[in-house]
């Protein structure tokens, strides 16, 4: 063989062992170790996890966390904030942000190499593999951690069929809508306080003439429609209440009930040319986060949109700031009866095994300290500003949030009802297939609201 | 090397050395040292790197192993088949060692067998009992060739083996016996054995032995509770395996000479083609099949529900919408379609009564013909709805439309000025991958909000259009006047063909004035019309600018993401087809020319028919990719807005809504449409070959 074919030879390995160190999997390790530190727990008798955990000393295990964020901020403070607690106690926590999150955690459970920690985005999938046998069960001390830190409506997100899976880990705030305080009172308008208030507020807005009440946008890609989506939750939560809402997201309300028909038609009604400014030309053909250049440039007034939204706003814009009268600020979309129901989302953090260094670490996940030190680190990180990182846990000290995250942790405690973000938690086919598109139809005014909510209720899954 | 450099001694020693030498200090140029350097440092660092990255020094062992494993399995399996001809003794040891080791690692590594466990011991104690039990009957077959004796050796050996593999079974696995089972596979894998033996021309009876031998197996192990039965039924269960195995053994006759020679050589033929076979089956085979078996499942595979993923596809509203099928006798492509086909019928009469052919390649009725078809075909599938439909569009138009603007640029490009340059830009799409390529004509077909600038190019010159047609300022007077003069142009060229040529040459600045006189008139708004581009005109005569929703507004939505996709595989048709036209050779062209042939009758009766199988394989190369279209429609519209295609559907369902049923439907309905495209392109081949 002449010499130039063995290079070829050796580059062909070399590239062959680079794509499959690539496609390889880097938590052999760590997963080692804490087997390995399982093991010996195991060894030694079953109490002896739990002594080495109140001992204070973990052997060096290594706790493997996956989850969708995967911003440098997002990493480095969901690292930071677990490694600082948890260094002491000889335990180190690795978390990895996955851009692919949704697929590569089905292929690692399938394989048999899931992390020991995944965030759930989607209380759906949580329920899937809890139901699987996946996920495993809380011990009684993440239990008492969560009850100690969490109001009922947030443990149900992580509860299946009556036992408790997922430890309330982040919360997105979907019920506030965002405008100008300066602009709302050079012109004279007042933030409604029921939902009659606010659709009067519009209507208002809409014959002044000048700006267009709102600004809405449904476009996201491959997405496109969930915004709408998030309306109709909205509404079906203020107009029908909670437990109707319950009965629609597990279909025994079905969705083309009346009850379903009136909230989109509420929707559909609000959303006329008269009353909506979209920056690509029609409701489905503006992006969702193109709706921020338009509030503060003065054409519209209000954009409802979750609390993450405060990322999508120009450089220089700031955020319940008094001194600035151009400054955005929230306020909490009205309801109907005054029972302050939030429709929220967020991520749950569930186990794959039950190693006692896995418990400890979804033990702290659940305390307020593991919030207010992950705010901290990520407002530090983004060197001040909006971290875009929230957490309903009850007793965080709100002094490491900015102003207008102060806010949404007041309309979060104010409400006593809270409900997780539905289309997430129905069937794909319907909450990120047919309930997206056929809602996308209706508000491109190719199909009228009962056609939309009977194909909708066709393509639930039997 | 340097001992050899010195001794200078004998002559042919001497030119041994003067040729190393000359080997060894060619001077090197300085680029060379750097790429070695390069090439060194590089590898230094990879090593350095893989010592402390422990992810690359666990793969890097992998795929040593890998490698050297399959290369040894390859090597050796040559070595071992080289002993066949003249060491048949050795090769039958040795080949029954090999199985009995496999049987060995099957029962002993998965901790079946008595004794098994772990550590080295354990773990090689199984393979080396099974290899020299095995290795010893295959050697005493080899060595007998009495026929009673060698059934004794079969019969004798194979009780013993299974015997003993009996006896050594843990109990935890003894089975629980169904005779019923045990009954019917045997019956139906004896018979399948017996017919593929019959089908080979062979005695029947061996492939009946090893097929019962097989279907006890199975029916005894496979089909039983493990754990419930006793040393018993585990005698049972194996010892006739053994013996049926053993009586297949013993009645066989040792190769002869010219048998060995001929296994000889096809065992070589399996040795190189097996590692190809084997991934075919494992990565193309048996995932085709498993597809096709989960595609009769319900959505979690759990149930058998027969054909209904398949009717449910044809039956779902979003796959198939026939409802509105008569849309299309009001649609204006459909209008004017017809309107085309009935000239290309008066042209084709006319043809007929001429030359004596009503549609000939390169005749008149041709382009009349193919617009129309074409044409119709528009109106048909923008009246019909679904993603079966989307699917047959995107065939009909990327197909056509890639093919024909690959030939034309191949033909107006060749033997031109700048001919390299211009097929360079058209190729360059090709490197833009689809999704790329999806992201970018997104910025193209861009819309915003009237009161704001066009960001999209398309809708900035739609509205800048309606802007000027609908305006009265200078601007408007210029694009004016120059529509003018150009329309007085066309006249003047109509006017000089029709005095100078005839009525032939005057079609096209006919056909030219046809379209800039209809554009002009709606320009300037004369005869009730009101200009053209984007505008909108409201009920109190406002007139306000309208953008165009390229991606949104159905159903010609899915035609501009068919443009993205035609725009990318126009290169490819050219490069084939202009290629193919180079290879015409010019004889034929030159032999036309002095027949006194014009440059168009050159092209269609000469060169077009010469490269007729080139444009085939174009075709059919373009609809195979076009029926898997997937990545412009996931990155534009994910689907949405009635632009569905079947691979994008496929996806959703399979991965998104996890309907594995539906999901392996629709692929098996993508690969049965791709398949006789495939199949036919295949026999091309074979035939070309």
């Amino acid at each position: 063989m002449s010499k130039s074919r063995w290079r070829k030879l050796l580059a062909l390995l070399m590239v062959f062992g680079l794509i499959a160190a690539a496609c390889g999997d880097d938590d052999d390790e760590a997963t080692d170790a804490s087997e390995e530190a399982g093991d010996d727990g195991e060894g030694d008798g079953d109490g002896d996890g739990e002594s080495a955990a109140a001992s204070g000393d973990f052997g060096g295990a290594v706790v493997t966390i996956t989850g969708p964020e995967r911003t440098d901020g997002d990493i480095a403070s969901i690292n930071d904030a677990l490694n600082q607690h948890f260094e002491p106690l000889n335990l180190t926590v690795e978390y990895t942000g996955d851009a692919d999150w949704e697929a590569n955690i089905n292929t690692q459970v399938e394989g048999g190499n899931p992390p020991d920690i995944s965030f759930f985005p989607q209380p759906g999938k949580l329920a899937d593999f809890a139901r699987a046998g996946s996920v495993v069960e809380l011990t009684d001390g993440v239990n008492a951690a969560i009850d100690e830190n969490w109001a009922e409506g947030y443990q149900l997100d992580g509860n299946v069929d009556g036992v408790q899976f997922g430890v309330p880990a982040k919360t997105d705030l979907k019920s506030i809508v965002w405008y100008q305080p300066g602009r709302f009172e050079a012109d004279g308008y007042a933030v409604p306080e029921t939902l009659d208030e606010f659709k009067a507020l519009v209507d208002e807005m809409a014959a002044a003439g000048g700006a267009k009440p709102l600004c809405v946008g449904i476009e996201s890609g491959q997405a496109t429609g969930w915004p709408f989506t998030d309306w109709i939750e909205d509404l079906m939560l203020r107009l029908h209440g909670p437990e109707v809402y319950d009965q629609w997201i597990s279909n025994e309300l079905p969705f083309d009930s009346p009850e379903v028909q009136e909230a989109m038609q509420t929707v559909v009604d609000l959303w006329t040319d008269e009353n909506v400014f979209a920056s690509g030309g029609t409701i489905s053909a503006t992006s969702f986060f193109d709706n921020a250049q338009p509030l503060v440039d003065g054409q519209c007034y209000m954009h409802r949109q979750a609390n993450f939204f405060a990322g999508f706003f120009p450089e220089g814009t700031t955020f319940a700031d008094d001194s600035d009268p151009d400054t955005v600020s929230v306020f909490y979309f009205p309801d109907v009866s005054g029972d302050r129901p939030v429709l929220t989302a967020g991520t749950l953090a569930a186990a794959f095994n039950e190693d006692p260094a896995t418990m400890a670490v979804l033990e702290y996940i659940a305390t307020s300290d593991y919030a207010e030190n992950r705010q901290r680190i990520l407002t530090e990180f983004l060197g001040g500003g909006l971290s875009g990182y929230l957490s309903a846990a009850q007793g965080q000290d709100p002094s490491v949030y900015q102003p207008l995250e102060q806010e949404f942790l007041s309309i979060l405690a104010d409400a006593e009802i809270s409900r997780f973000d539905g289309s997430d938690l129905m069937p794909a086919d319907v909450g990120a297939g047919t309930f997206w598109s056929e809602g996308t139809s209706l508000v491109n005014g190719d199909t009228d609201v009962a056609t939309a909510a009977q194909r909708i209720q066709e393509s639930w899954p039997s | 090397m340097q001992t050899l450099e010195r001794s200078d001694e004998s002559a042919s020693e001497e030119t041994v050395s003067t040729l190393r030498r000359n080997v060894l200090r060619r001077d090197r140029t300085p680029r060379e040292y750097l790429t070695l350097g390069v090439g060194v440092l590089v590898v230094l660092g990879l090593l350095v790197w893989s010592f402390f990255e422990s992810k690359i020094r666990t793969t890097s062992v992998t795929v040593v192993v890998a490698v050297v494993a399959s290369g040894g399995i390859w090597v050796g399996a040559n070595l071992l088949f080289d002993q066949v001809r003249d060491n048949y003794q050795r090769f039958n040891a040795i080949a029954y060692a090999i199985i009995g080791a496999v049987v060995g690692v099957l029962l002993h590594g998965n901790l079946i067998t008595v004794g098994s466990g772990e550590g080295f011991l354990p773990w090689v104690l199984g393979p080396l009992a099974g290899a020299a039990s095995f290795g010893a009957i295959g050697l005493a077959l080899a060595l007998n060739d009495d026929p009673q004796r060698r059934l004794a050796i079969g019969l004798g050996g194979s009780a013993a083996i299974g015997l003993v593999i009996s006896l050594l079974i843990r109990d935890v696995y003894y089975p629980g016996l169904d005779a019923v089972a045990i009954v019917a596979y045997t019956v139906v894998l004896a018979a399948i054995g017996g017919g593929l033996s019959y089908l080979r021309k062979r005695p029947p009876v061996g492939g009946v032995l090893l097929g019962a031998a097989l279907g006890w197996l199975i029916g005894a192990w496979g089909g039983a509770d493990l754990g419930e039965g006793s040393i018993a039924t585990s005698l049972v269960a194996t010892l006739p395996v053994a013996l049926l195995i053993g009586t297949r053994l013993g009645i066989s006759k040792n190769l002869d000479y010219a048998e060995r020679l001929a296994l000889d050589t096809r065992s070589r033929a399996t040795i190189f083609v097996g590692p190809a076979l084997l991934f075919i089956f494992g990565l193309l085979v048996i995932p085709a099949i498993r597809t096709a078996y989960l595609s009769l499942l319900d959505r979690d595979s759990q149930e058998w529900v027969g054909l209904e993923n398949y009717t449910s596809v044809f039956t779902d509203r979003d796959s198939l919408d026939l409802e509105n099928w008569t849309w299309m006798f009001t649609s204006v492509p459909f209008l004017i379609g017809i309107g085309v086909l009935v000239i290309a019928l008066i042209v084709g009469i006319q043809m007929r009564r001429t030359t004596g052919y009503a549609v000939e390649i390169g005749n008149p009725t041709m382009a009349p013909l193919i617009v129309g078809a074409l044409l119709v075909s528009f109106g048909v599938f923008t009246a019909l709805r679904g993603t079966i439909i989307n699917n047959m569009w995107w065939v009909v138009v990327v197909t056509f439309g890639s093919t024909a603007m690959g030939l034309a640029i191949a033909v107006f490009a060749d033997q031109r000025r700048g001919e390299r340059v211009a097929k360079s830009i058209v190729f360059m799409p090709m490197a833009i991958s689809l999704v790329g390529a999806s992201i970018i004509w997104r910025f193209v077909y861009a819309a915003r909000d009237i009161s704001t600038e066009q960001t999209g190019v398309l809708n900035a010159l739609w509205v800048g259009l309606g802007k000027l047609s609908t305006g009265s300022g200078l601007p408007t007077l210029i694009i004016t006047a120059v529509l003018i003069l150009i329309l007085l142009g066309l006249f003047m060229m109509l006017a000089y063909n029709l005095t100078r040529y005839g009525v032939g040459r005057a079609v096209v600045p006919g056909v030219l004035i046809l379209l800039v006189g209809w554009f002009f008139i709606r320009f300037i708004g004369a005869f009730g019309t009101v200009g053209v581009g984007g505008f909108k005109v409201a009920p109190d005569g406002e007139i306000s600018a309208q953008t165009v929703n390229f991606v949104q507004e159905g159903p010609y939505n899915n035609f501009w993401l068919m443009v993205i996709m035609i725009w990318i595989q126009t290169g490819f048709a050219m490069v084939i087809l202009s290629a193919a036209m180079k290879a015409v050779p010019t004889e034929f062209i030159e032999a036309a020319k002095i027949d006194g042939a014009t440059d168009s009758q050159i092209f269609w009766r000469v060169t077009l028919p010469q490269i007729a199988t080139t444009i085939g394989v174009v075709v059919t190369t373009t609809i195979v990719g076009v029926m898997k279209v997937y990545d412009i429609v996931k990155v534009m519209t994910n689907g949405q807005f009635g632009t569905q295609v079947l691979a994008n559907n496929m996806f959703q369902e399979a991965f998104s809504f996890t309907n594995i049923g539906k999901g392996a439907a629709l692929a098996m309905l993508i690969f049965l449409s791709v398949l006789p495209i495939m199949y036919s392109n295949i026999r091309r081949m074979q035939r070309e070959g």
